[in-house]
This record gives structure tokens, C-alpha cells and sequence, in this order.
């Protein structure tokens, strides 16, 4: 079975705002965790978070003062704000709304009634009280979401898109995490000393990679050893280097793949080349920043090949 | 509860469910018992339960508005409406009958146009139609069919008949609320299916698919079928989509599609251009082509025409089917019937005068008082006069129009549209309905099993559009001795 190229974006963008409504969650919750174990006086801020999502302009465009009930309000309660969680998942469901007809009949009703519950939810949920259950119901609902996919989707074109999709979004996500996380780290060692595993720990609990870092590193959390296991431990499935692999895996089954294969191949040999030995704060940026445009290109690579399909 | 079906007042109209006695009929009687017998907190949670699975399951359509496009929650009425297998057989057997006439019209009136010569319909009525394609001249599809699938709107009178109001022939919609209104009933309330027989109406898609994959112009064992649809903002797009994925067919829109050099549509898709056989489009023919109709068409392919002139797609419904879709040609139907088939018409019409018949026009013009004078030309009931409703200003108004040009009205007696039992607020309350079947034809035809009943919510109201309001019923039509 082929699919249509309109499809094709759509399906692919599907996967990419399920993913980006998982790991906003993921990111949020992992901070608000986190919050309630700094001591006072030595909190990260809550911009961090707009930071790590790019999101600065937007939210100066909704609100004045930087704090954490307005950034919780931007990131939970605004519909309107790209950067939003409710924004992702109804981007997500127009999308299932207008390929209904290539997906299983229980995605539509999930990702509906994952759209129902978080209009209805999403305001109340922006104060402390609130706010966690959300998160929870949130990466829950994305979850089954994807469950649902990997047990009914043929292995297709459908299933390959919303992959690459997935992938994609995730490997930029868990890039951001750590740029961002690391530098404000950074930032804030000359100060006070003795909490930065607390933050490492709060990187990896938002990638969801605490446990498996424990088991395969050891209980203690150090900055190089967290950067490196989110990078290239190929293992995990929310690593860099995880992601490249898979995607690398789908590209294969596909026609044209030739230009986005190479590009994967290129950011496979970037990381492989990583090591945080000797890498000072501006090293490690500039690194990530490098991998990051090189992700962007892959998605360049993937939509001019399968979704801007003109005919000859 | 009880009490509530107690007060329900019958024999003013034919009621679908409730005897003029006030007893339920025969067939329904197990469906409303049952109903009475609900407490009224557990019929409150079937009811907040259909709307949910409304919601949840995505039935929607889409409202037009000065605020934007609004997807709104399909309404849908708790109390099924009951037919007996017996009634709807005749019924059935009538619209195969009608949907062979139409479509023998059809062909003839784009190629020989013997009803014409032979004096059995005005050849201006038609060719003077804005519905009469002359793009479409010559043309020949497959099984002579123009028009797979139809929608007729079926009225039952106080007489307790069905008739046909209209046939929709051009794109018409509804049937995925027919589809879903049962499901939403299996949902809810699954006790009720225990004493009845019900003809299942979930086959119509792969019926669809049948009736769409006997036209492909290549003989393959799985031609390449597109729903093409106007896009997203099309206040039908959820039952494209739903007819897309009952099939395993491609939804597409315009933009996916493209004519080739060698006249044969593509597909663009990830794998490269990929020919379609058969397009199901829910798209107005006046979009479909700029290349042949409206140039400034932005929905459409160009060269669809020319393709499927040279037979190399088949198009359902052809363009220009709905010349059998219009007031006047309507009034001819019986007349059809006998002509083409030599067969007694088995479904009702509304008994419709044409004013430029000059023994019809005396008639209305004495009888104005009595009967509804609609325009032939307009849909969507404009410039309609309802007889009985209407006061002396407004019937000379209309006496003078149709004396300055008999051509443009038609007149019908006014019917009275039974009713059903429908939830208005917590109240049970008769509301007017009808009803669509679709009629699929192809190699052979087919007849859903009912259709979608659509209600008229406000008291009295005979207008069921969901876009005004209007909500629905799950119908059933019930085997077995009841």
C-alpha cells in the first residue's frame, strides 16, 4: 500500500505532536518534582523551561512577568501558545482527524478523547494542586496512544511516518533537555555547590531515564556520565543515538531514501565521535547546537523527498 | 417515568411509535417498554452516556459561521424510531425501481433523448435546466448508471404512506450518521437489541465499495478507488473520511490528484504517481474540473473531464446526474417509471402540479390557500409558499408570479410529516421527522436497510437540517412476527 504524500506530512507531524505533548509533560513534571527538593534560595528558575522549548518570544507575547504561575500558564493552560501542551495535542488530533482513514478507528478515539480531557482539564490544571495529575494523565494518554500504534498499525507507510515523526521530535527534545539543562547548571555551580545532582537527576527523571541510568551506571548522578548516557547509550530508547538508529531502520525500508540516509548517517557519526572528556561548558554547546541543525536537516531531508511531492 | 409517556399526546399526526390511542404500536412496544421501565437516574446516564460516545467516537459536522467553522457534536435522540421488515420491503422494492428510472432518464437524456422525441417529458424543461450539463453530451458510463448513489427523502403522511419528497443525486450525505447512530445505540442501550431482530446497517461501506469497485475501467481484483472531498472545512468531511476508511479507499483532495498526458488520473504519492480507477467524489460538479466547469475552482483536477470521457476513470456520481434532481423533472418520475420499465410506480410521489401546465395552473391558482408553492429552480427553501400558513397578500403575491411565469413554480398538496417520540428536555415530546435510505446502483442494486431518520426539534417544525438545528434517531427496521 502507498500513501498519499498530503498524508504522509500529516501522519509524520501526528507522530511529532503526540511526542512533543509527552515530553513537555515529561519536562514539566520533572521540574515541578524537582522544585520541591532545592533548598530555598537556590531554585532553578522556571524559565528554564520556556528556554528549553524556544519558547521566549511566544511567552513574552502573552505575559509580562517571568514566574512560574505565568510560565505554568503558558505551557498548560494556552491553547493559543505553540509551545503549549494543549497546543500539541490539537495539532495532533487535526491531524488524526484529517488521516482517519489510514489509522486504526481506536487512535481517532483516543487522541479524541486525549483532546477532550485536556480542553476540559487544562486551565484547572496550571496551580500546583492540579498540575501533576494532568502531566500524569497526559504522558499516560500519549502513552496508550502509542501503545495502540505499535499493537494495530500495519507496518506501512503510516506506521514508518508517525515513527519518523517520533524520533525526530524526541532526538531534538532530549537534545534541548541537556543543552539547556546543562548550561543553567553551569550557571549556577559557582554558586552553590552540592545540588547539582539534584538537577542532573531532574535532566534524566524528564527523559525518563533516571532508572535506567541508575542501573547502568550506578546511584550516583554525575553531569558527563548523565550527558553521555542521554547521548549515546544505545540501549535506551529515549538516547540520541537510539533514535538514529530507528530512524536510520525505517529510512531503509523506504524508496528515495538516499539524501535523508546520508544526513542520518552523518549525525550517527557525530555522536560516535562524542565524549565529554576534556568538553568545557562552550564545547558542549556548541556540539549540541551543531546536532541540532543537523536533526533540522534530516526533517528538511525527509519532507522535500515524501511530502512536497510535485508531479513530473 | 411512566407517567411522562402517559401525557404524550397522539392522533393529531401518524406517529411512528404511539397508536392515536396512545398505546405503543405493536412493533415498538418491546423498545418502549423497556424505555419506561428505565429509572429516571439511569436514563439520564444513558442519555449523558450517548453523549459522550458521541464525542468521544468524533460523530461531529461542521457549522458555518461568522466566528469560523464550528465542529459540533452530531444530536442524536435516545428513542429509535421502528419499522417493520414487512413495510420495508415495499418500500425498498419502490426506490430500486425509482433509482432504475432515474438513471435510464439519465442516459437518455445525454445521448438519444427518445423521452423527448416520444413526447413523455418536454425536452426544454430539461435542457433549459441549469442542472443539464452539456459537457456531459455523449457520454456513456458504465451499466448506463449516472447516478450510484442516491439519496431519496421519504415522508410518512397522516395516511400512514411513505413518499418520496426529493431525490438527491448530485453528493448526497448523511449516511455515516446512519452508520453511527447505531453503534451509539449498541452503546448505550444494549438490553433493547435482546427482543428484537434488527437488519444491521454497519455493511454499507463495503456495499459502497462494491457498487464503486464494478466501475473501474481496468480489471483488477483491487482497482484504486479515491474519496475525493472538498477538504477538511466541508461541513460532510467526517462522513468523507468515514466512507474513506470503510472501504480502505484513499481520501484525497484535489491537490492529490492530477491528470496525466496519456488522459488517466494519479495519485501523488510517496512512492511516485499512482493511478486511480474510480473517484467517489463529494465534491459539486461545478468544482471538479476548471478545466470544463468553473475555471476559478481550486478544489478540483483539471482534465477530470477528459479522462473520464475517454473512460479511463469512472466518476460516481457522473457529472450531470443531478439533472434528474430538480422539481420539474420530479413531477415526471411516475411518468418515467411507466415509460422506461412499463412497470406501476411502487413508491408514493408527492402529487406535484406544474404550473405551466394550463389544467394544473387553474388548479393552483383556485386551490392557493391549500397548497405549498415552491420555485423549481431554488433549493433550500427559499421563495417557498406554504398555502395554509400564508395570508391573502401573500397568496395573490404568489398568483401574480406564477401567472408572469408558470415555467418557474410547482405546487404539492401539505403534508403532514409523522412524528416520534423524542427527549426535549426531560421531557418525552412528538417531533416531525423523515427519513433518507440511500440506494446504491451500480452492476447491481442495493438499499440501505432504513436510513437516517432526521428530527425536527422545535414543536411543530418541520425543518430536520442538522445545520438548523435538527437532531436524529437510530432506525431500525425489525424482522419477525411483531
Amino acid at each position: 500500500m502507498t500513501m498519499l504524500s498530503r498524508v504522509a506530512a500529516r501522519v509524520y507531524w501526528m507522530g511529532r505532536y503526540i511526542e512533543r505533548a509527552e515530553n513537555t509533560a515529561r519536562l514539566v513534571a520533572a521540574y515541578n518534582h524537582l522544585i520541591m527538593d532545592i533548598p530555598q534560595g537556590s531554585e532553578p528558575s522556571w524559565e528554564i523551561l520556556i528556554k528549553i522549548l524556544d519558547a521566549e518570544p511566544v511567552f513574552d507575547s502573552f505575559y509580562k512577568v517571568r514566574n512560574e504561575q505565568n510560565v505554568l500558564r503558558l505551557l498548560i493552560g494556552e491553547a493559543e501558545a505553540i509551545c503549549s501542551i494543549p497546543h500539541a495535542i490539537n495539532a495532533a488530533r487535526e491531524n488524526v482527524r484529517t488521516t482517519r482513514d489510514v489509522l486504526p478507528d481506536e487512535v481517532w478515539e483516543l487522541v479524541n478523547e486525549l483532546h477532550i480531557y485536556s480542553a476540559e482539564a487544562s486551565e484547572k490544571s496550571v496551580g500546583r494542586r492540579n498540575r501533576q495529575v494532568y502531566l500524569e494523565q497526559i504522558i499516560q494518554r500519549t502513552q496508550v496512544v502509542n501503545g495502540v500504534l505499535r499493537s494495530t498499525l500495519c507496518r506501512d507507510h503510516s506506521y514508518r511516518f508517525i515513527k519518523l515523526g517520533q524520533l525526530i521530535e524526541r532526538a531534538d527534545m532530549s537534545t534541548r533537555i541537556v543543552d539547556v539543562g546543562a548550561s543553567d547548571i553551569f550557571s549556577r555551580e559557582q554558586l552553590r555547590q552540592g545540588i547539582d545532582h539534584l538537577l542532573w537527576g531532574a535532566v534524566l527523571r524528564s527523559l525518563s531515564a533516571l532508572g535506567a541510568y541508575r542501573r547502568f551506571i550506578g546511584p550516583q548522578v554525575e553531569k558527563d556520565a548523565a550527558v553521555e548516557f542521554v547521548f549515546l547509550e544505545p540501549s535506551f530508547p529515549r538516547s540520541v543515538f537510539f533514535c538514529l538508529q530507528e530512524v536510520r531502520e525505517e529510512l531503509d525500508l523506504m524508496s528515495n531514501n538516499r539524501i535523508s540516509q546520508r544526513v542520518a548517517e552523518r549525525i550517527r557519526r557525530m555522536l560516535r565521535g562524542f565524549s565529554t572528556e576534556q568538553l568545557g561548558p562552550q564545547e558542549l554547546h556548541g556540539f549540541i547546537d551543531d546536532l541540532q541543525v543537523q536533526i533540522n536537516i534530516l526533517h528538511e531531508a525527509i519532507n522535500e523527498t515524501w511530502f512536497l511531492t510535485d508531479p513530473g | 417515568m411512566k407517567n411522562r409517556w402517559k401525557k404524550y399526546p397522539s392522533g393529531s399526526y401518524y406517529d411512528e411509535l404511539i397508536t392515536p390511542k396512545g398505546t405503543p404500536r405493536q412493533v415498538a412496544r418491546p423498545a418502549v417498554k423497556l424505555l419506561q421501565q428505565l429509572q429516571e437516574e439511569d436514563l439520564e446516564a444513558r442519555r449523558a452516556a450517548a453523549e459522550l460516545a458521541i464525542r468521544e467516537m468524533g460523530v461531529s459536522f461542521t457549522v458555518y459561521s461568522e466566528a469560523g467553522n464550528i465542529d459540533r457534536a452530531w444530536p442524536f435522540d435516545l428513542i429509535p424510531r421502528v419499522i417493520t421488515a414487512r413495510e420495508w420491503n415495499k418500500v425498498r422494492r419502490g426506490l430500486e425501481q425509482r433509482s432504475r428510472a432515474l438513471n435510464l432518464f439519465i442516459n437518455d437524456v445525454y445521448n438519444k433523448q427518445k423521452i423527448f422525441a416520444d413526447g413523455v417529458v418536454p425536452a426544454e424543461i430539461v435542457l433549459d435546466s441549469s442542472n443539464f450539463k452539456e459537457q456531459c453530451i455523449g457520454a456513456s458510463p458504465r451499466f448506463g448508471v449516472w447516478a450510484h448513489v442516491c439519496g431519496s427523502d421519504l415522508i410518512r403522511n397522516s395516511d400512514g404512506h411513505f413518499y418520496v419528497l426529493e431525490d438527491n443525486l448530485r453528493v448526497p450525505s448523511g449516511v455515516s450518521y446512519m452508520v453511527e447512530n447505531r453503534e451509539i445505540t449498541k452503546r448505550v442501550l444494549p438490553e433493547i437489541f435482546e427482543n428484537y431482530s434488527i437488519l444491521p446497517v454497519d455493511d454499507y461501506p463495503s456495499q459502497l465499495y462494491r457498487t464503486l469497485a464494478a466501475l473501474s475501467p481496468r480489471e483488477r481484483k483491487r482497482p484504486v478507488i479515491a474519496v475525493l472531498t472538498p477538504g477538511i472545512y466541508n461541513s460532510a468531511y467526517f462522513e468523507h473520511a468515514f466512507l474513506a476508511q470503510g472501504m480502505g479507499a484513499e481520501l484525497v483532495e484535489g491537490a492529490d490528484l492530477f491528470v496525466g498526458e496519456d488522459d488517466c488520473v494519479y495519485m501523488r504519492t510517496v512512492d511516485g504517481p499512482l493511478r486511480v480507477d474510480v473517484i467517489y467524489r463529494r465534491i459539486d460538479e461545478d468544482f471538479m474540473d476548471p478545466e470544463a466547469f468553473r475555471e476559478d475552482s481550486i478544489l478540483g483536477v483539471s482534465g477530470l473531464m477528459r479522462a473520464w470521457h475517454a473512460g479511463n476513470v469512472a466518476i460516481a456520481n457522473a457529472p450531470g446526474a443531478g439533472v434528474a434532481d430538480d422539481k420539474v423533472v420530479y413531477a415526471y418520475v411516475p411518468e418515467m417509471i411507466k415509460y422506461y420499465l412499463k412497470e406501476k410506480p411502487l413508491i408514493r410521489s408527492v402529487p406535484t402540479y406544474l404550473c405551466m401546465r394550463d389544467s394544473d395552473r387553474e388548479y393552483v391558482l383556485a386551490n392557493l390557500e391549500k397548497l405549498v408553492v415552491k420555485p423549481a429552480n431554488e433549493s433550500g427553501g427559499y421563495g417557498i409558499m406554504v398555502g395554509p400558513h400564508a395570508d391573502a397578500a401573500t397568496h395573490k403575491k404568489f398568483a401574480r408570479l406564477i401567472e408572469k411565469n408558470p415555467r418557474n413554480y410547482i405546487a404539492q398538496p401539505t403534508l403532514a410529516l409523522s412524528t416520534a417520540p423524542t427527549f426535549i428536555g426531560d421531557l418525552i415530546k412528538p417531533r416531525h421527522l423523515d427519513l433518507r435510505p440511500f440506494i446504491l446502483q451500480s452492476r447491481d442494486c442495493w438499499v440501505t436497510s432504513g436510513g437516517l431518520t432526521r428530527v425536527a426539534m422545535v414543536e411543530g417544525s418541520l425543518v430536520v437540517n442538522s445545520s438548523q438545528g435538527g437532531g436524529s434517531k437510530d432506525t431500525w427496521i425489525v424482522e419477525g412476527r411483531l
